[in-house]
């Protein structure tokens, strides 16, 4: 047998270092400049302001529990919409077949990972939001007007900034 | 009184005179009270006789006491509807009610899921047949039994190594418990925690960027030498250190049973009282999205005729994976220490990249393997890389490229082609080629 391993091995490695280098810093989502995505929970939820990596970790079932102990119930309006399209692209780096894939492959890998429940419009998602003490969803801006008419939803900060504010990430 | 006069005249506005305002108030009041009783008085009429009221009176009685005990005798009724519902009240947030346990994710789907996936290809290699085969057929159920119980059990359907026949394997049987995110408990018939791959992929070749899997984690019922199935209890869970996503592993099974033919995992009876003992760590770091580090350390005593063998497997992986690239390391250390005895050490590892254009991920792999010729387990089973001209050979010593291209043409169905180069230590070279459908439905 020839061995080449001990020849190639070193080199092999050092390259794979220094290309995973790369593409950690080139794998990371492009935020998009447009109409905002609020995110939106339960009025009765305390939570004020979450983190992008905590949104993430939600809606694909890494983390099941708010502080409160509720369990995160994560909504998402149905295929085609821009603002899914949007959401996922952002804060997963992910198509919509992606995300589908990613839930297929954690329950084939035993994750206990769960899809978000998909509802057909945004008023739907709201009421679920409204009915749901742990739940978590996203509207586009002009779907919720913040005036107490959402009915039982509140918007959340998203890493510490609101809708209107500028270098707020979540933009279609 | 000057000031009511001019009031009720209207010569003075009222608001100048509080005291002529009380006293209207208290007219209009008083005029209130009076007219009902006025009015009754003169529908009145005569005044009735005493004994005459008492008897209406009785009279009354009886018979609302036969309603009463009618009604008692009906069965109750559902509450009716109010007869003239008021105005509705104005909509507010607090007037949505709010469900204080929040149903589960999994209530839109139904109970009981079933993803069924399977790969079928063409394989040609030197100094053999060029064949299509059958790869797997694999059926996948998963359930959520209540918010923190969950089951899933997979049935797989594939062919035998040493002729066509198609065997039947429960690969994996779990129930798992999973109080919070720092800790999930499984038990049953597992795939362990030995490296990345095994738990990443476990038998889902459409998950898989390649065709196969890296020789040094080949499943032991197929030529490989690590232990990637067991028995026991697995557990998991998140330790609370931020950013830094550390979570932890522990599993506890009946070990591999070693042979020429033999079922690798224990399911019904272990040979010996001892259990496997895995215990490891992974990394998944907030900062870098997608990179996870890990390692893992697994015991367990052997029972194989002759002097008493201690098995101890290292393994350590660094993997970044995201939605475009794929790149995978990992090495492994199996010691096989023989008391009072030599230790045999065998490694094996691969690192693999890829890298997504649209539907298209070219990708290659390089892998090595060494394992000791005189090792005293391997007599049982020794590594085999399943080419069909080395199924029955023990393959010690394995390294080379691969190199291949997966086209997704649809949303669950991959095409992947395949070519290997293998140098193998006392045995020909290998080139292989493989073309591999795998698809989900």
């Amino acid at each position: 047998m020839k061995n080449p391993t001990a020849a190639f091995l070193p080199i092999v490695v050092a390259i794979a270092v220094v290309f995973m280098l790369w593409a950690v810093g080139h794998g990371r989502p492009v935020h998009a400049a447009g109409d905002p995505i609020v995110v939106i929970v339960n009025v009765s939820n305390p939570v004020e302001n979450l983190s992008l990596s905590e949104l993430k970790k939600m809606f694909l079932s890494e983390r099941s529990r708010w502080d409160t102990g509720k369990s995160v119930a994560p909504v998402i309006v149905t295929a085609g919409a821009p603002e899914r399209k949007a959401f996922l692209k952002i804060v997963f780096g992910m198509s919509d077949a992606d995300f589908s894939n990613y839930f297929m492959q954690a329950a084939f890998t035993g994750k206990s990972a769960t899809p978000p429940k998909e509802v057909n419009n945004p008023s739907a998602l709201k009421s679920f939001v409204a009915s749901s003490a742990g739940a978590i969803g996203f509207v586009k801006a002009l779907d919720f007007h913040g005036d107490g008419s959402d009915g039982g939803v509140k918007a959340v900060k998203i890493d510490g900034l609101s809708a209107a504010d500028a270098g707020y990430k979540l933009r279609m | 009184m000057k000031p009511v006069k001019r009031a009720l005249e209207g010569t003075e506005p009222m608001r100048e005179s509080p005291l002529a305002l009380g006293w209207t108030i208290s007219t209009v009041g008083i005029l209130c009270l009076l007219f009902p009783a006025i009015a009754r008085a003169q529908d009145a009429g005569p005044v009735p006789d005493q004994s005459e009221i008492n008897r209406r009176l009785m009279e009354r009685i009886d018979q609302l006491e036969k309603e009463v005990q009618a009604l008692k005798a009906q069965p109750a009724a559902p509450a009716s509807p109010p007869s003239s519902p008021g105005p509705a009240p104005a909509p507010t947030p607090q007037t949505v009610p709010v469900v204080e346990e929040a149903p589960e994710v999994n209530e839109v789907a139904p109970r009981l899921k079933l993803n069924i996936f399977g790969d079928v290809g063409l394989q040609g290699y030197n100094g053999s047949d060029t064949t299509f085969f059958l790869g797997s057929f694999d059926l996948l159920t998963t359930a959520r039994l209540s918010d923190k119980v969950a089951v899933l059990g997979e049935l797989l359907f594939l062919p035998e190594i040493t002729d066509n026949a198609i065997g039947v394997d429960v690969e994996r049987l779990l129930l798992t418990y999973r109080p919070s995110d720092y800790f999930h408990i499984s038990i049953g018939r597992y795939h362990t925690w030995v490296g990345y791959y095994n738990t990443a992929f476990n038998r889902g070749e459409f998950f898989e960027t390649s065709t196969d899997r890296p020789f040094v984690f080949a499943f032991d019922d197929f030529g490989g030498v690590l232990p990637m199935q067991d028995v026991g209890a697995t557990a998991t869970g998140k330790i609370p250190t931020g950013k830094l996503g550390l979570n932890w592993i522990a599993e506890v099974g009946n070990g591999r049973a070693w042979g020429i033919n033999v079922e690798p995992a224990q399911n019904r009876q272990d040979s010996n009282t001892s259990k496997a003992v895995n215990l490891g760590l992974f990394m998944r770091p907030e900062k870098f999205s997608g990179l996870q580090l890990g390692f893992s350390v697994r015991h367990d005593n052997l029972s194989i005729p002759g002097p008493a063998i201690h098995e101890l497997i290292t393994a350590a992986h660094v993997v970044f994976t995201n939605t475009k690239y794929e790149i995978l390391n990992e090495v492994a250390l199996d010691q096989h220490l023989v008391a009072g005895g030599p230790i045999f050490n065998t490694t094996g590892g691969y690192t693999q990249w890829s890298r997504r254009f649209g539907n298209v991920r070219p990708y290659v792999r390089y892998q090595f393997f060494n394992a000791p010729n005189n090792d005293p387990v391997f007599v049982y089973a020794p590594p085999n890389d399943l080419a069909p001209q080395n199924y029955t050979a023990f393959v010690s010593g394995l390294s080379g490229p691969s190199a291949g291209i997966r086209y997704n043409f649809t949303a669950h169905s991959a095409l992947k082609f395949q070519y290997d180069r293998f140098y193998l230590r006392g045995l020909p070279d290998e080139n292989g080629l493989t073309g591999q459908v795998a698809f989900t439905f």
